[in-house]
């Protein structure tokens, strides 16, 4: 783990490019609320993106009872296996930031992964608001 | 250690079964009610394998989920006999819910499409998989247990009342292979196994999220305190905002 996706607000114009950088791998195209990424804009020129932060001690880890919230050494990263997920969906109310997406549809949250690695928002970014270094 | 499984030589540990050596060796055996996350029930009977050990004189019939592997061992996944136990297997199970999606997908896996057994009536398209007493034995409440022998056999909370020790949580509901079991939610209220449990609405914006059961039984056994339930997702994700907002001023002026 050498590497952080690094948030810079200051640089974001607000232009969405990293939500459908997102929706388009992870939610394999359907629909830009399924982005794991999220722009807020506070003020006409002020916008915040907001990604999972990767907690050291992360309150999802802690009430996931089966361990299919497991941290990936190489990248750091907190990834669902949903294989192990019974579906209880406590980690997505228990995220004190909101970054857990509970898919209805699936009865599996999920949750940004870093792309194992190349994460496609910081990859389309096209103000340098999001790298990955 | 090593065992062969269709005469393929794969590498196992010793606390492995049949089931999870062959799928981290990439070897198909189609089941229904095994999960990794919950103790093993040989419910469903579809990951029967046939298995032969030094010494024995014939093969046997075992579910791969449940068979520990032995040196030496040999695994046949896909033998006439298996394909035979399995198809009738799938065709039984098939009979208590003819119309599932799950069950047509594992009936192509034996190439038979459609079962030649009469539906069973009540069935509800409950196969008793027992994924959903093991998902809540997981949580930790055990609200729904089998009741019932041969085909009086079901799955419901005790004396089936209302269960006492169920929160709501919604996990049976979802591990369900077959969806049958009903999973009502409003925005005041969710209902499962007949209860009815009032909902949790954000502080902020009043969106409705798990039910008060469920928060009260998550701060009593899990380590997060009251205030980790108190909000809904957009609303903590607003109050994010607010401070990086900030932050993000303060480097604009310097």
């Amino acid at each position: 783990m050498d590497k952080t996706l690094v948030v810079i607000p200051s640089k974001c114009t607000g232009c969405g490019t990293c939500k459908l950088a997102c929706a388009m791998i992870k939610g394999k195209g359907e629909a830009i609320a399924r982005s794991r990424i999220h722009i807020y804009t506070t003020s006409p020129d002020e916008h915040v993106q907001l990604t999972c932060l990767q907690c050291v001690e992360a309150a999802c880890v802690k009430v996931c009872t089966t361990g299919a919230l497991v941290r990936n050494e190489l990248t750091g990263a907190i990834a669902v296996n949903d294989d192990r997920c019974i579906g209880c969906a406590l980690c997505e109310t228990a995220c004190p930031f909101g970054h857990m997406h509970f898919d209805t549809q699936r009865g599996k949250p999920e949750k940004c992964d870093l792309c194992l690695g190349n994460p496609a928002c910081a990859q389309f970014c096209p103000h340098g608001a999001l790298v990955y270094r | 250690m090593f065992i062969r499984i269709d005469g393929k030589q794969v590498e196992v540990k010793k606390w492995d079964t049949v089931l999870s050596a062959a799928r981290r060796a990439g070897i198909q055996i189609p089941s229904l009610c095994y999960h990794p996350a919950l103790e093993t029930a040989g419910a469903c009977r579809v990951c029967i394998v046939e298995v032969f050990e030094k010494g024995w004189s014939e093969r046997k019939q075992v579910t791969a989920c449940e068979y520990k592997v032995q040196p030496d061992l040999e695994v046949y996944t896909r033998s006439e006999s298996v394909l035979k136990t399995r198809r009738t297997t799938i065709d039984l199970l098939m009979a208590r819910a003819p119309q599932n999606a799950a069950l047509q997908a594992l009936s192509k896996n034996v190439e038979y499409p459609q079962t030649i057994y009469p539906p069973v009536a009540d069935a509800g398209d409950c196969v008793l998989c027992l994924l959903c007493t093991r998902a809540c034995e997981q949580m930790g409440c055990n609200a729904i247990s089998v009741s019932g022998r041969g085909d009086t056999r079901k799955i419901e909370p005790p004396y089936g009342a209302n269960p006492d020790a169920c929160i709501g949580c919604g996990a049976c509901a979802r591990i369900c292979p077959t969806g049958c079991i009903a999973l009502t939610e409003t925005p005041a209220t969710i209902t499962i196994w007949g209860k009815v449990f009032e909902r949790l609405h954000c502080v902020t914006c009043g969106a409705p999220m798990m039910s008060i059961a469920y928060r009260d039984y998550a701060v009593a056994n899990r380590e997060l305190p009251e205030d980790y339930y108190t909000q809904c997702q957009e609303c903590k994700r607003k109050e994010v905002t607010a401070r990086f907002a900030g932050l993000s001023m303060k480097v604009h002026h310097g």
